[in-house]
């Protein structure tokens, strides 16, 4: 799993999870952590099956409205994931696929309440 | 390896076994060690000397992201062999149900989780489909191209007379269906293969073929299309290697669907196959990241298209090599309210001439041969269950067994909801077992003579492919038989 590197002084960038049963967890992290490997890094419940390749949507988070404008915007293969995950919402990202940075300090993402993460899509 | 060794009762362990060494059976395995608060034994095992089902044996050797799971499941089993609290143990090259009974599993451990996959095939069901030379399941054809060592080397497949094969058919728009297309398709692009797993010898027999047309043909509408965006975004960009796809009008055509009514996904679809239909210049910018090449620079001409409504009655062959000819199909339309198909009388059948036939209605899950005397459900492809516990013939609870991934829900689904699925019913095992007194039964499993690999071999098995592989510039070099594979860990 994740192995975060330790922000610089001074530098810090905050992100904060909302977990399934509501609890909140603020962490301070470097630029360029994925939303993935904090969450892993601090074994909150975030599978990232595919290792964080886009591959498998089990990183999906929904992100505060807020903050959402401020993330480069998705390319199609992660949009091609999201049409997978359960749950989607308007400001669904793929946790794999958001990087820290300045431009997003202080980001708020929930963790999908739902417990089944992904639709049962077809792959026959 | 020939080793005396016995899954021993007792101990203070509940006893796990897990049939099946796919996505379903590790994530299940992954699950329990890292969620039961009790010591348990987790047995996994598997019919084949390699572990990870279609994980190794069905996702496209060009999809290697998707078989990252693989390090997880490594991870997993390379912590708890030598772990403190739980057990776990990885057993190969044994079938359940053949060398090793069902009925003794259950007798022996507190719990037993059927995870072994889809492993036959669902049928057309019409003439020809099994005695015509050039006709093959998907599941054959998948298993072939990765190398499964029961199909690896058929004859069937190697023997073919690819260098005829111009025109195909395939039946059924899943994901598997677009995988194949997209191999077929693509056959002579060494930039795509030369590095992956594929089966060496298979994309031998492949690039042989002139392939000029490859028809993805279902029986409902486009709406009704099965594929994912994302496969089907893979072939209409395979348009930069001079490779088009096509759409009758009848079937597509812009402002043809009332979007409001559908979802994100077929709303992203229908823009999708818009755009690519669109000449290149004409396109909005996502749908031109890949310059298409001038007409002078493509050798070969290539097309496939999504062809619709339309049901597979005939499969005609000449008479004398018993070679694939034709297929014939009859029209189908939709009946409202429910979109039920229907054969559209007023339309004449058709015949199309094709050289190959891949048959892809999905992979069919098949009951083991014990299910009927132990009294156990099996309903629709399926083990019968309720969440997971499965279920008597009656309809009621059959102790301390379940059920996790496609064996349990029929053919369906990618590897993140075989994923949630398996994680769902782990977590029913440690409810129950939690609560259920341990097996006190002395009855010990005995391997006895039965030739079969640990997670140790495997490991080796790996890093030897890998070696291989390297060697060649590729990534892996899969081993093609059953006897390679166990030559390896000798020597
Ligand atoms: C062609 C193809 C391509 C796919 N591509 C993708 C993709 O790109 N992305 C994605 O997310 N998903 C993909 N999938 C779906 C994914 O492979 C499945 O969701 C997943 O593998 C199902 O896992 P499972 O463990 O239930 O079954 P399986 O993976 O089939 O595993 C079952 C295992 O049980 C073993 N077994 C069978 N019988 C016995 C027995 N009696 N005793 C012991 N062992 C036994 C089998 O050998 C096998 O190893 C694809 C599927 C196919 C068919
Ligand atoms: S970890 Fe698989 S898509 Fe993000």
């Amino acid at each position: 799993h994740g192995h975060l590197k330790k922000p610089v002084p001074g530098e810090e960038l905050k992100v904060t999870f909302v977990l399934k049963d509501g609890e909140q967890k603020t962490y301070e992290v470097s630029e360029g952590e994925t939303l993935l490997d904090i969450a892993q890094g601090n074994d909150l419940d975030m599978e990232g099956a595919c290792g964080g390749s886009c591959a498998c949507s089990t990183c999906h988070v929904i992100v505060d409205p807020d903050y959402y404008d401020a993330i480069p915007e998705p390319e199609d293969d992660e949009n091609d994931m999201l049409d997978l995950a359960y749950g989607l919402t308007e400001t669904s990202r793929l946790g794999c696929q958001v990087k820290m940075s300045k431009d997003i300090d202080g980001i708020r993402v929930a963790l999908p309440a739902m417990t089944r993460n992904v639709n049962n899509n077809d792959f026959k | 390896m020939i080793w005396r060794r016995h899954l021993s009762t007792g101990q203070g362990y509940k006893k796990i076994s897990i049939v099946g060494s796919g996505p379903a059976g590790f994530f299940t395995a992954y699950h329990l060690l890292n969620k039961s608060k009790i010591p348990i034994h987790v047995t996994v095992w598997e019919k084949l000397p390699t572990p990870f089902g279609l994980s190794r044996y069905g996702v496209a050797p060009d999809h290697p992201e998707v078989k990252n799971c693989e390090e997880t499941f490594t991870e997993c089993a390379r912590k708890f062999i030598s772990d403190k609290h739980h057990k776990f143990e990885f057993i190969g090259g044994v079938e359940i149900g053949n060398q090793i009974k069902l009925k003794d599993l259950l007798k022996s451990q507190d719990a037993v989780v059927l995870s072994y996959g889809c492993t036959g095939d669902k049928k057309l069901h019409i003439p020809g489909e099994t005695d015509t030379s050039g006709v093959f399941s998907s599941r054959n054809f998948v298993n072939w191209y990765n190398g499964h060592p029961d199909i690896a080397q058929d004859p069937k497949l190697l023997d073919f007379e690819w260098s005829k094969v111009k025109n195909i058919g395939i039946i059924g728009n899943g994901n598997v269906a677009m995988d194949i297309a997209r191999i077929l398709l693509s056959n002579r692009i060494d930039a795509i293969w030369k590095h992956t797993d594929i089966s060496s010898v298979a994309l031998e027999c492949l690039r042989n073929a002139p392939i000029e047309n490859v028809k993805i043909i279902g029986r409902r509408d486009f709406v009704h299309s099965k594929f994912t965006n994302k496969e089907l975004r893979e072939l209409w960009q395979l348009e930069r290697y001079g490779i088009f796809g096509k759409i009758d009008k009848e079937y597509f055509h812009d402002g043809m669907f009332d979007l409001s009514q559908f979802d994100r996904a077929f709303k992203r679809r229908v823009e999708m196959c818009s755009e690519y239909l669109k000449p290149f210049t004409q396109r909005k910018k996502n749908f031109k990241k890949f310059p298409i090449p001038s007409p002078s620079d493509v050798y070969d001409k290539r097309t496939w298209e999504l062809d619709y409504l339309l049901s597979p009655i005939k499969i005609n062959k000449c008479p004398q090599t018993s070679r694939l000819e034709s297929l014939t199909l009859s029209h189908n339309k939709l009946a409202l309210p429910e979109n039920k198909v229907i054969k559209d009388e007023e339309k004449a059948d058709v015949e199309y001439p094709m050289d190959l036939l891949i048959t892809s209605l999905g992979y069919a899950g098949i009951p083991l041969e014990e299910f009927n005397a132990l009294g156990i459900g099996f309903e629709r492809g399926h083990v019968a269950n309720k969440q997971g516990r499965v279920l008597t013939t009656t309809n009621d609870l059959y102790p301390k067994l379940y059920a996790s991934g496609w064996i349990r829900k029929g053919s369906q689904g990618v590897i993140a909801s075989t994923m949630e699925d398996a994680f769902e019913v782990g977590d029913r095992v440690i409810q129950d077992l939690f609560v259920q007194p341990s097996t006190t039964e002395s009855f010990d499993i005995n391997l006895g003579k039965i030739r079969h690999t640990t997670w140790a071999d495997w490991e080796r098995i790996n890093r030897q492919e890998l070696k291989n592989g390297k060697e060649e510039g590729k990534k892996r070099t899969k081993f093609l038989s059953i006897e390679d594979i166990m030559n390896s860990i000798k020597s």
